[in-house]
């Protein structure tokens, strides 16, 4: 990595979510009380690891067909791609991001969801880890999750699909946990995550962009495009 | 050029998939099986994390971040980056279990004068804490007892409540789960309530 990011503002409310949202339980018993206090950024903020493919490493980036000997998962092909940035819109490259999504039933693989009475796809696993090329960009291969209810809020509320991504940046200050939405779907506009964020522009900038069919190589899936912006930017600014 | 804004954070959810954690992960002393140890001093942390009314959160995911035993980091934004210890990445990860217990393995980081802030930062770890209920992370860092240098660190200064100030500072304890040569400390982290952590505006 060179010249990486050496500066960073604390992030605005306005285009980021808030803290506590009304009948999401969970969000109300696991935020601090007291104010947050304002520490100066130092260079243990500035810094960060650059060698976690050592811990973290990437793996296959198709989701859609984890055993090779097996099915490939059921649901709608779909590849997701895009580049992760910084504040200076350059390239952030050799990034780890982890992916996980629930399946085309909407369920995830995993303990937490063991009572959900939706069915496991024996060849779906739900997550990957890719890294990020020269360029900054990122791309998988999966099928479309399913919308699923919450279970505790009451009038139902019901999360449109959406798939998790934890991302590394260049630093401490640039780790972003994410989730990224899909173009035109209703749940979108009354979802309680989605619509923490109060900006409705940085609400549009976590749904991805529908490639056009024409565009996409391969007739059996559909591309969407998701470009990821992560913390900091260059006290001085360097050529990309 | 305008600054892009960053994405807007999402919580993790309850979801984040377990085999994303391996061995090891939250042993910092060893990059990979097989490499050679990191250079300083053992220690081992441990502690619970809890959330409101002192329940214990479990399957709360803490990041830690510090730096080598002589202070330095291997990030070009360390002008000591070549220096750094090359077998050391300063990095781990846990996920803290159904009582809420986490422990990590890790050197004793070093102190070092900060070029950014222009202060001598005292030994220290940052820690990130993400987890369903959250919607962005928590960041704290934590200090080690009887260091001279912690009165005059900025960050630890920062927190300008005593009391609160005092719950960022490791308690030397003892841990059957400690390996054999580390230094052991305990830190509890509470999320909200009595005793609530300082954590810091991110």
């Amino acid at each position: 990595m060179l010249n990486p990011p050496d500066t960073f503002e604390p992030y605005d409310d306005a285009t980021q979510p808030a803290m506590t949202i009304p009948h999401y339980a969970e969000t109300f018993v696991r935020v601090p009380k007291n104010p947050l206090f304002r520490r100066p950024v130092t260079l243990t903020e500035i810094t960060g690891p650059t060698r976690l493919a050592k811990k973290l490493q990437p793996g296959n980036n198709n989701l859609a067909h984890p055993y090779p000997d097996r099915p490939r998962a059921m649901g709608q092909l779909i590849q997701v791609s895009g580049h992760l940035r910084d504040g200076d819109g350059r390239p952030v490259r050799d990034a780890i991001i982890e992916l996980w999504h629930c399946n085309s039933a909407g369920r995830y693989i995993h303990p937490m969801d063991a009572q959900n009475p939706n069915p496991v796809d024996p060849n779906f696993i739900g997550s990957g880890r890719v890294a990020t090329d020269a360029d900054g960009r990122y791309e998988f291969l999966t099928i479309k999750p399913a919308a699923y209810p919450y279970p505790k809020h009451p009038t139902r509320w019901w999360r449109p699909p959406h798939i998790h991504m934890s991302i590394f940046g260049d630093g401490f200050m640039s780790r972003l946990v994410t989730q990224m939405f899909f173009p035109g779907d209703p749940l979108n506009d009354i979802d309680l995550i989605l619509q923490a964020v109060p900006d409705a522009k940085a609400r549009e900038r976590m749904i991805a962009r529908q490639v056009p069919m024409s565009e996409m190589p391969v007739l059996n899936v559909m591309g969407f495009e998701h470009d990821v912006v992560v913390r900091g930017h260059r006290q001085t600014p360097f050529g990309v | 050029m305008a600054i892009l804004p960053p994405t807007a954070s999402g919580t993790v959810g309850p979801f984040f998939p377990p085999h994303f954690f391996r061995p090891g992960d939250n042993d910092l002393t060893i990059l990979e099986p097989g490499a050679p140890a990191a250079a300083g001093q053992r220690i081992f942390i441990f502690g619970h994390i809890y959330e409101a009314e002192r329940v214990p959160r479990w399957n709360a995911i803490l990041e830690l971040w510090q730096a080598d035993a002589g202070g330095r980091f291997a990030h070009p934004n360390d002008p000591r980056a070549a220096e750094a210890d090359p077998h050391f990445m300063g990095w781990g990860r846990r996920a803290s279990e159904n009582d809420g217990y986490f422990d990590f393995i890790t050197v004793m980081p070093g102190g070092f004068e900060d070029p950014v802030a222009r202060a001598v930062r005292a030994p220290h770890i940052n820690i990130s804490v993400t987890g369903s209920g959250l919607m962005r992370r928590l960041t704290t860092t934590v200090f080690f007892p009887d260091e001279p240098a912690n009165a005059g660190d900025p960050v630890f200064c920062a927190v300008t409540d005593a009391r609160a100030r005092a719950r960022l500072v490791l308690v030397p304890a003892t841990s059957e789960r400690a390996p054999a040569n580390a230094k052991a400390y305990r830190i509890d982290l509470v999320l909200q309530g009595e005793d609530e952590t300082p954590f810091f505006l991110d």
